[in-house]
């Protein structure tokens, strides 16, 4: 693969997921601007040393009613006035996206400093509604129409695909759930932070955890989130200059070291149906990971310290254990049993919480994760920092698998 | 953790007991609740359990009698939280059994929201003394996670060290150490505000005063609505506190309206006493409005909207806080002068606290965002501007807090943290 040139990640910043936008009052552009704001104050980046903005949301049109939803970023400060901005959506993997259009224009060098910006509002409407707005992120008519929350359904199907070709039990998807809530507690910035949960309150069907579809309950699930976080990406040159002025050398500045970007045919039947005789259930996300170890030169996930995987559900998490190469596909139940993915263990996956716990903003949550990349291999995760953590990866999704996003980061 | 820690709670039978419960038992803890009989520690696990959302809290919590399981629950506890009714000598014949059992490092708390602490550790064992002091939450707890923590003269400073640790990064809490002094930083602060909106009511109509100081001003909920949740018996006793045993610079401000110690002796309690309501009175769909004068309920009148009000919410919507302020700096009229009144108020009197009560502005701000969602005293400087601010402190014969007087000659910003962080607190 042709080496590209370095993208280096700067830093940001990211609301607190707890928040609830509508109870405040607030339009989207309210918290947008409180986390770009408070992205240039992390990073001292003078607003006119901006050159482009991308912005990853999935559907501000349904929950917002507004579109052109690039062009907000000007409300930000009149600095940003005249400013290249675009809006990218590719559902959950929105942010992604637009980290992805960032880095392009950066290793093309057309621009040295991009300021990607992720934001979801979902609160806006009750779940039923917010359910079928998420819909339109699967083949709405063939998956979605008139389907009680859709997409607890196709993931609760990942998983029987997974019991059907190598056997699953739920007790190893209520352990990844609770282990999730567990490391949400350590994030202030975390949804969940202050909710209670346990294995067996994950493992068992109650009133407080109904099943919403299929062998999904609500502790298998993410959460409908407010959110938005912005991060600085730029080039060699600004990088270098930016680490001058704060006293750092350019080698302790994060980098993407690697990306991979692959797509599946939208519905899951066909997915399936694809990946029948491969060892992998979702290949083209096994692909996506592969390509950005290679693109990273990193030979495999024995060189990975710390994971931020799309865990919208216990079943997509269960997937990227094996799909990540932690274990031999169709053994991802071995990690969760050792506790090879918790904090302390071998590979913690999610500190942050990942979608269970820190909450999933949809079109935001590329963008966090790796703003939790960045934080976790510059040391300044806190409470939910891995211990010597280096080199790091990270996977969002879009859809039932349909977009795969990963990227390495590191120095 | 290495060690699961274990709390047991008196009193766990009361609403804070209760939920409590959920708290620790959320963080992995070994919770024992205790009660006067076993039906009322059962229905405090049915609270927790509501609470928390999870039936599966019952694994964490063991259910127990003063009489048949203090003795032994308590002698291997890390923490005994006490949670009883505000009775001093009732809380201290609990202390005097509970210093004869426990382990001599474990940490003894009371839960009162405003007692003295100093009080209620006279007459125990050095032992005690030292390893005793206040940890206030805030209702309900589960939900608010501003807590403070209050340590008496004796108590080892090591002891109140543990317990901040402890409550931020085992529990999630956020915590500020204050001085033993009545009702503390957050109760202190924010009831003088509310207890002046109920004074003003009297005057300006409950509608009115709601509108007008309400979220657009920095607070997640209007004052008199957030009395009727609070309860006027509560709203009483804090402000009956703070009046008889303090002298400040708004001694006037807690002296409780009578149409309330009326309202009180006829069973109006607020959100509690539906039938009978507060400042406001639900039934059903329709809500009516308390006025004050008369005792009668009126059909809520909605106030004609008022362009300062507006242009605040307006702004506040789009996260344009500093020239939300602008508009409150520069409003005119009567309505505009009583909302300043309040707010300026507010922050004057907030911020006054630091050295009294209060260790920072830093702890002013945390307990007031965090306890009360209220808007940081310290970021409503900065978006005025210290300069501004001062000017306009003399302006309403407020006083100028030292650390605002500071700031406003040496320039600089004196919030601790970022829009980020006070930025949920201003409603649109």
């Amino acid at each position: 693969m042709p080496k590209s040139a370095p993208v280096y990640i700067l830093g940001g910043a990211q609301t607190d997921f707890a928040r609830n936008w509508t109870k405040e009052g607030k339009h989207f552009v309210g918290p947008m601007r409180e986390a770009v704001l408070g992205a240039l104050d992390a990073t001292k980046i003078d607003p006119k040393e901006v050159e482009t903005a991308h912005i990853g949301n999935f559907a501000a049109e349904l929950y917002a009613h507004q579109g052109h939803i690039g062009a907000f970023f000007l409300e930000v400060d009149p600095a940003f006035y005249g400013l290249p901005t675009s809006r990218h959506e590719a559902a959950c993997a929105s942010g992604s996206i637009a980290i992805l259009a960032a880095s392009a224009e950066i290793e093309a060098a057309r621009y040295d400093l991009a300021c990607v910006v992720g934001m979801e509002q979902m609160k806006t409407v009750d779940s039923t509604t917010g359910g079928d707005f998420l819909g339109t992120a699967a083949w709405y008519e063939k998956e979605a129409k008139g389907i009680e929350f859709p997409f607890p359904k196709l993931f609760g199907r990942l998983g029987d695909e997974y019991d059907k070709r190598y056997g699953l039990k739920d007790e190893y998807l209520a352990k990844i759930s609770a282990t999730n809530y567990a490391n949400a507690k350590r994030n202030p910035l975390a949804q969940t932070r202050n909710w209670f949960m346990s294995e067996s309150h994950a493992q068992t069907e109650s009133k407080f955890n109904q099943v919403i579809g299929g062998r999904i309950k609500v502790s298998d699930c993410s959460q409908v989130t407010d959110g938005s976080a912005a991060i600085f990406l730029a080039s060699e040159k600004f990088a270098t200059d930016w680490a001058k002025r704060h006293g750092k050398k350019l080698s302790d500045i994060p980098r993407i070291l690697g990306w991979g970007h692959h797509t599946a045919p939208l519905e899951f039947d066909v997915k399936v149906a694809e990946s029948r005789e491969d060892e992998y259930v979702l290949p083209h996300t096994r692909q996506a990971i592969v390509d950005a170890f290679k693109r990273a030169g990193v030979s495999g996930i024995e060189r990975i310290n710390a994971i931020e995987t799309h865990d919208c559900f216990t079943t997509s998490e269960y997937m990227a254990i094996d799909h990540f190469g932690i274990t031999k596909p169709g053994e991802s139940w071995k990690a969760v049993e050792e506790g090879v993915i918790e904090m302390g263990g071998k590979l913690p996956i999610n500190p942050s919480g990942g979608l269970i716990g820190a909450g999933h903003p949809v079109g935001c949550t590329g963008v966090r994760q790796m703003l939790d990349l960045h934080k976790q291999v510059t040391g300044a995760a806190g409470d939910y920092q891995v211990e010597g953590a280096k080199t790091t990866a990270m996977l969002n999704i879009g859809g039932s698998g349909t977009t795969s996003c990963v990227f390495v980061v590191g120095k | 953790m290495a060690h699961k820690m274990k709390v047991v709670i008196l009193g766990a039978n009361g609403a804070m007991g209760a939920t409590s419960g959920a708290v620790f038992a959320g963080a992995g803890w070994e919770v024992v609740s205790l009660a006067r009989d076993l039906d009322k520690a059962q229905a405090a696990l049915v609270t927790a359990q509501n609470a928390a959302r999870a039936e599966a809290v019952a694994e964490r919590v063991k259910l127990g009698t003063y009489d048949e399981h203090l003795d032994e629950e308590i002698a291997d506890a890390d923490l005994i939280f006490e949670s009883l009714a505000e009775d001093i000598e009732l809380k201290k014949a609990f202390f005097e059994r509970v210093d004869k059992c426990r382990r001599p490092d474990s940490i003894v708390a009371s839960g009162s929201s405003g007692l003295s602490i100093a009080e209620m550790a006279r007459g125990r064992s050095d032992s005690f003394r030292k390893h005793f002091l206040g940890i206030h939450l805030f209702n309900p707890p589960q939900v608010i996670v501003g807590t403070e923590v209050i340590p008496h003269p004796e108590t080892d400073p090591k002891v109140t060290r543990e317990a901040c640790e402890m409550l931020a990064h085992q529990l999630g809490r956020k915590v500020i150490v204050t001085r033993d002094r009545p009702a503390f930083v957050g109760n202190r602060v924010g009831f003088k505000v509310l207890n002046e909106c109920a004074q003003l009511s009297e005057e300006h109509g409950v509608a009115f005063i709601d509108y007008v100081v309400g979220p657009h001003t920095g607070r997640a909920m209007a004052p008199l609505a957030t009395i009727d949740l609070v309860g006027w018996d509560v709203h009483k006793a804090i402000v009956d506190n703070v009046y008889a045993h303090t002298e400040d610079e708004a001694h006037a401000a807690f002296r409780m309206p009578s149409f309330m110690e009326r309202g009180i002796k006829a069973g109006q309690m607020g959100d509690k006493t539906p039938k009978q309501g507060g400042f406001y009175r639900k039934d059903g769909k329709s809500v009516e409005a308390l006025d004050p004068k008369s005792g009668a309920y009126q059909t809520l009148p909605k106030p004609a909207p008022i362009p300062f009000v507006e242009r605040m919410k307006h702004y506040n919507r789009e996260g344009r806080y500093a020239q939300a302020f602008g508009a409150f700096a520069d409003a005119r009229g009567a309505e505009a002068d009583l909302m300043r009144r309040v707010i300026l108020g507010y922050v004057s009197y907030a911020l006054n606290r630091v050295g009294e009560v209060a260790e920072s502005a830093r702890d002013v701000d945390i307990i007031m965002s965090y306890g009360f969602n209220w808007a940081p005293p310290s970021a409503i400087v900065d978006l005025i501007g210290a300069k501004n601010i001062v000017k306009m402190f003399e302006q309403y014969n407020l006083m100028v807090p030292p650390v605002v007087e500071k700031a406003a000659t040496i320039g600089g910003k004196l919030y601790y943290g970022e829009m980020l962080d006070y930025g949920r607190t201003l409603v649109g």
